[in-house]
């Protein structure tokens, strides 16, 4: 600035510009400190705010995407747990059908008693059938019933449906297992063909005991074959689970690394700010006093 | 031939200039912090010399040939009319900036993003809210929840949306506000225009009512911007967007045409303005700067398009969920309503969540009252508001980074007109200290003159011819 002549007023107005524009870079630099961010407002840098914006989302989702996961797993387990039990008590049905058409060494008496285990076992099956997760029968579909067969007769009277949870974008994974595809349809359900086994026993009907067998064969390879679908969705949850709160986390370091103050260089700068204030309050000090006033007697 | 006394008569010149220069420094000093004051300065000009130089060019002793002493030419006020329209220039466009930065900032701070409570947050809570329904489509307690979250959406959209009507009917009052100053500092530059005009005709010295003009111009400069032309008389002439305001001593009223009605309401037009004079009323132009001219343009460009743009966002996000939500099924069985009501062109003002029980959610794509979740799964993916959103709030941060950003690139332009015209007509005291100085020097040296001339005199006249 080539300046031919100062006046007074000049320095004054200037230094309490200059003091001014110091408080104000020291005020910045307090704020970024005591609010943790540096992108307080969108002026503040706006193409990282619209990112902070979308990133903030995206972690929302993740966790979102993680508790859905989460939720399915519970659903999961319990589905394999029944699916378990049911694989034990089908397997002794079809022992006892063995049992049973051995004709040669059974008396109609023992017959009767196996027929009477084979009932229970049945109604056991019923009821594992009926399992419930949080109030809703995890075989029955979309149901909004509290069972998914009826208790007695065994037919099926869920609603199907796919219970699904969005474990991440676009991508759903089914945790229920069609009660139909597990038990059979209605008329040539498990339950029927326990049904079938037990008046075979009673009446030692050999040939309709070994169709009984064959058929709670295939009972237990759907149910198998059922059991590792839904483990093989379990993993995929679990995965989800574990792949939402990874992203969470590296989405939250971006965020972090946009929004949040880096500490030691705000520090640095509150510092600078804050002898640059002092510098030109002592200048303003020093500059404001002489005057010819001084050196005249 | 100069008389015996005529040396007495030119120091008695020289103790009356000297006067006139120690008062106009000591004015001077006195005014050295008033806002507006131009510095004076003395001229002297030498008495008896003659224009005619032949005439009266004899030496010795000739009448006049070394001149009859000192007079005042003139007492100079410092200006530069040129730097002073420069400075009227920038600081108008310096209040127009800083008005807008002001505002816009202060919008801004009330739209909360980025963070964890703004309309950002409300639609991820939302939509978050219709997965854990997806997850649990029989829960009282997701459903619930649904409608809870709908609900605070709402109260943060229609938080911005009033926000902004709040500050628009601000502006509004403000706008009056500012068309009243104007007028009375316009009718208070009339009056000093016809005080200057007949300072100008009496022959008095009109250095005070000139600072007053100025100053005057300058603060009407920072109203309504316009410009100021300078009449031969001396008054100042202003002009608003090309119509003339003040002329002489004759006075316009700037008047609100359009867009705010005189109780401070918007009548729906947008904000226009005319002088009415004594030649009748005439529009003026659209463009106007200073601070009226930043409040018409928040008022009729700024402010409503991010209000539209608000509205825009808040219009797709509650379609989108009202397309899904009403093609599902709600617990009953029944087909699903739509989830949200706005009045359209209005929507971030008016919107309402229809929804107003648990069961009339619809988070089914069955009929049947299934506990079937898909459609709550859907609702819970993100759309096309988000993105809308974040481009609306970025842009709106742009629109104030550049505005702050200008106006502190203005600020250095300010600072420097001012200085360039303080470093003209700003008072220097050490400078007011050497002409005190020299007058009181020169004071001393004519007096001295008396007395040497006294001294003189008295050898003549009570030595001359006695014998001791």
């Amino acid at each position: 600035m080539s300046t031919m002549r100062v006046t007074q007023r000049m320095m004054a107005n200037g230094s309490v510009t200059q003091l001014q524009a110091g408080l104000s870079r020291l005020a910045k630099v307090q704020e970024q400190l005591s609010t943790g961010r540096i992108v307080n407002r969108p002026s503040d840098a706006p193409t990282e705010a619209a990112t902070a914006m979308r990133l903030r989302g995206a972690v929302q989702e993740q966790e979102q995407y993680a508790r859905n996961a989460e939720s399915g797993l519970g659903w999961m387990a319990t589905v394999d747990t029944a699916l378990s039990g049911m694989t034990t008590s089908v397997r002794r049905a079809r022992e006892l059908a063995l049992q049973g058409a051995n004709s040669g060494s059974t008396s109609p008496a023992s017959r009767q008693a196996l027929a009477a285990e084979v009932d229970q076992l049945r109604a056991g099956l019923i009821s594992t059938a009926n399992t419930n997760y949080l109030g809703r029968p995890v075989f029955g579909g979309v149901t909004a019933g509290q069972v998914a067969f009826d208790s007695t007769t065994g037919s099926y009277v869920g609603v199907p449906g796919e219970v699904n949870r969005t474990v991440a974008q676009g991508v759903t994974v089914r945790v229920d297992v069609s009660g139909t595809d597990v038990i059979g349809p209605n008329g040539a359900s498990l339950f029927d063909d326990l049904d079938a086994l037990s008046t075979a026993l009673v009446g030692g009907d050999t040939d309709a005991i070994r169709t009984a067998i064959d058929s709670l064969q295939t009972r237990l390879d759907a149910i198998g074959s059922a059991q590792a679908s839904a483990g093989a969705a379990y993993n995929r949850a679990e995965s989800a689970v574990q792949r939402a709160k990874d992203a969470t986390m590296s989405l939250g370091e971006s965020l972090s690394q946009i929004e949040n103050t880096d500490l030691p260089r705000a520090m640095v700068d509150l510092k600078l700010q804050e002898v640059a204030y002092q510098a030109a309050l002592a200048a303003t000090s020093r500059v404001m006093q002489p005057s010819l006033l001084d050196f005249m007697r | 031939m100069s008389g015996s006394m005529s040396s007495l008569n030119t120091a008695l010149t020289a103790l009356r200039f000297n006067r006139i220069a120690l008062d106009v420094a000591s004015n001077n000093i006195a005014n050295v912090s008033t806002e507006g004051y131009t510095r004076r300065r003395v001229v002297g000009e030498s008495l008896g010399t003659s224009s005619v130089p032949a005439l009266w060019s004899r030496y010795p002793g000739a009448e006049g040939s070394v001149g009859t002493g000192v007079g005042l030419r003139s007492v100079d006020r410092l200006n530069d009319p040129f730097l002073d329209a420069r400075g009227r220039r920038e600081h108008s466009a310096q209040s127009y900036l800083n008005v807008r930065s002001v505002v816009l900032q202060r919008v801004e701070a009330g739209i909360g993003e980025p963070g964890d409570t703004g309309v950002a947050a409300a639609i991820n809570d939302l939509r978050g809210a219709w997965h854990d329904l997806a997850n649990d489509p029989g829960s009282d307690a997701a459903r619930g929840q649904v409608i809870a979250r709908g609900l605070a959406l709402v109260d943060s959209v229609r938080g911005q949306a009033t926000n902004l009507q709040t500050e628009m009917a601000d502006q509004r009052g403000r706008l009056l506000g500012t068309v009243n100053e104007a007028n009375t500092v316009a009718q208070e530059l009339g009056a000093t225009n016809k005080a200057v005009a007949s300072a100008a005709l009496d022959g008095v010295d009109a250095s005070g009512l000139l600072d007053q003009r100025d100053q005057l111009a300058l603060r009407l400069a920072q109203l309504v911007g316009g410009t100021a032309t300078q009449r031969a008389d001396g008054g100042m002439d202003v002009a608003v967007g090309g119509v003339a305001l003040v002329t002489g001593s004759n006075v316009g009223v700037l008047q609100v045409a359009g867009g705010v009605t005189p109780t401070g309401a918007d009548d729906g037009s947008p904000v226009s303005f005319a002088v009415s004079g004594s030649a009748g009323t005439t529009a003026v132009p659209a463009g106007l700067r200073g601070e009226l001219g930043a409040i018409t343009d928040l008022l009729t460009t700024t402010l409503p398009a991010y209000a539209d743009g608000l509205s825009a966002v808040v219009a797709t996000l509650a379609d989108e969920m009202n397309a899904v939500h009403a093609a599902s099924y709600d617990r009953t069985g029944g087909t699903g309503q739509d989830f949200f009501t706005y009045t359209p062109g209005n929507a971030a003002a008016s919107l309402q969540v229809a929804v107003t029980s648990r069961d009339q959610v619809a988070a089914s794509g069955t009929p049947g009252g299934s506990l079937d979740g898909s459609a709550a799964a859907a609702l819970g993916a993100t759309g096309q508001a988000e993105g809308a959103y974040q481009r609306l709030v970025a842009g709106f941060g742009t629109e104030v980074a550049s505005v702050r950003r200008l106006a502190s690139t203005q600020q250095l332009l300010t600072t420097q007109v001012d200085s360039a015209r303080e470093q003209l007509s700003g008072v220097n005291l050490d400078e007011e200290m050497v002409s005190m100085l020299s007058a009181q020097r020169s004071y001393e040296a004519a007096a001295r003159v008396m007395t040497v001339v006294d001294s003189v005199l008295d050898t003549l006249i009570n030595r001359t011819g006695l014998l001791r």
